[in-house]
């Protein structure tokens, strides 16, 4: 038996809430990504269909089906993103997927790379910071120092998947201009992984001082407001409000999603909430980061 | 002074492919270089940490390095970093807030000034010894428009914390050393 589980027709942050709820908890039956209609999707998206292709294989269900994107123009910019460079690995590909080489150009800052150690990190931070730079100060109008922090921030949200997911995980970096959601140009880093998830990487340490009230949202809120962490070490668990000390430095947005939370830095520019909880269940964490250009006058 | 350039210990201990120091494992590893380097030097002179050669710092790699080396060593050694842009600063003065450190940077345009979590006043102390130059804590009070009683416990917080080093009769700035 096929469930079929849409992929929404424009993929991203605002409409992933909607795809979890369509992936639901995997059974015995198989499932097809259909994302023949998708008109659009961002590497938050894509990120999100890798992750679900994964957990589904992994959790010993037959690989998934994935029907790709008719439009041409949208499935030549997945090719671009390199996204079918590791779809093949976790989906029965249905539909011709381009021969386009995965490129780096004026919007895929960074295509979909894999993390699975230290020396990725280091692999994503050396390739990043010239174009981040030139892009950061060059098209966002942001002062130099913007582009210094950058590497900090993404170096950070790399390095979450390596200590606290448990598996390996994928970081994507993208610019574009967000004409109605925002009116201006945007850097967005997306990191996401299909790991055990913030409450169940933090149950040991911090699980105890919540009680009853432990669970995703709880444990988001202690990682990212409290600064906790699953080691005992004081010098742990400072990654995170580092990012979110440099985002708020530049009007930037963070979003962290979790199991059945989602957690939020929202400048003034978004209308998203700060916390949201009793969402659909998605496997592991996934995180995303967005810099808008400065606001002209 | 004995400085330590720390991307030559990054190229030795990790890898001669990388510029940044980023990820908890190479500031560990990062850290071990360093470590070696100090058993040579004299607990009475400065260790500088060189981050002239250094692209990105993250938090983890600041941790391991700056956080972790204060918190073994700050005790009985004198540290000044040298060659920190504004972004390292960051990093750094995140990691030392969370562990209530401080210590003494010198930026890419030889300017000095203390990083973790002071006081004005204890700041103010601090400028004062860098400008006045080896001085008694009389001078220092003058300066400071502060009785000496005053002066002498933030002096002593800067002594403490290996800040300042006191010499007959007055106190001087890591830099002079």
């Amino acid at each position: 038996m096929t469930r079929v589980v849409e992929v929404p027709a424009h993929f991203d942050d605002r409409s992933f809430d909607q795809f979890a709820k369509a992936y639901g908890v995997p059974g015995e039956e198989r499932l097809l990504f259909d994302a023949h209609a998708v008109q659009w999707a961002a590497p938050y998206g894509l990120l999100g269909l890798l992750v679900a292709g994964q957990t589904t294989v992994e959790q010993g269900g037959q690989p998934p089906r994935l029907t790709i994107p008719t439009d041409r123009d949208v499935l030549h910019y997945w090719g671009r993103t390199g996204f079918f460079e590791f779809a093949g690995e976790w989906f029965e590909i249905h539909g011709k997927v381009p021969r386009v080489s995965v490129t780096r150009s004026s919007e895929v800052l960074l295509e979909i790379t894999p993390v699975r150690g230290s020396d990725d990190v280091h692999g994503v931070v050396g390739v990043i910071q010239e174009r981040a730079a030139a892009i950061l100060s060059g098209e966002l109008g942001l002062e130099a120092t913007a582009t210094m922090g950058f590497g900090m921030a993404l170096s950070e949200a790399c390095q979450n998947i390596v200590e606290h997911a448990g598996t390996s995980g994928w970081v994507a970096v993208q610019t574009y201009h967000w004409r109605r959601r925002l009116g201006r140009r945007v850097v967005v880093i997306a990191v996401a992984d299909a790991g055990m998830g913030f409450r169940r990487s933090l149950q040991a340490t911090q699980g105890g001082r919540y009680g009853d009230r432990w669970g995703d949202a709880t444990a988001l809120e202690a990682a990212l407001i409290q600064g906790a962490s699953r080691f005992r070490d004081p010098g742990r668990g400072q990654g995170l409000g580092g990012i979110r000390r440099y985002l708020n430095r530049w009007d930037g947005k963070l979003s962290i999603r979790s199991g059945t939370a989602r957690i939020a830095i929202v400048p003034s520019w978004d209308d998203d909430i700060p916390l949201a909880d009793s969402l659909a269940p998605f496997p592991g964490s996934q995180m995303l980061q967005i810099i808008p250009a400065k606001q002209t006058e | 002074m004995n400085s330590i350039d720390l991307k030559t210990i990054l190229h030795r201990t990790v890898s001669t492919g990388y510029r940044d120091l980023v990820t908890r494992h190479t500031g560990r590893a990062v850290r071990g270089g360093v470590e070696e380097l100090l058993d040579g030097v004299d607990g009475g002179q400065v260790a500088v940490i060189d981050f002239g050669a250094v692209g990105c710092l993250d938090i983890s790699c600041a941790d391991e390095i700056v956080g972790k080396l204060l918190l073994d060593h700050g005790s009985a050694r004198y540290f000044l970093l040298r060659g920190v842009s504004e972004a390292h600063c960051e990093a750094i003065s995140l990691v030392l807030e969370r562990h209530g450190l401080a210590v003494v940077a010198e930026d890419r345009h030889g300017r000095f000034q203390l990083l973790g979590p002071l006081g004005e006043r204890v700041k103010r102390a601090f400028a004062a010894v860098m400008e006045t130059g080896p001085a008694a804590a009389t001078q220092l009070a003058a300066r400071l428009e502060m009785t000496t009683d005053a002066t002498r416990l933030l002096l002593d917080e800067l002594l403490e914390r290996r800040l300042v080093q006191q010499e007959a009769g007055g106190y001087r700035a890591l830099t002079a050393l």
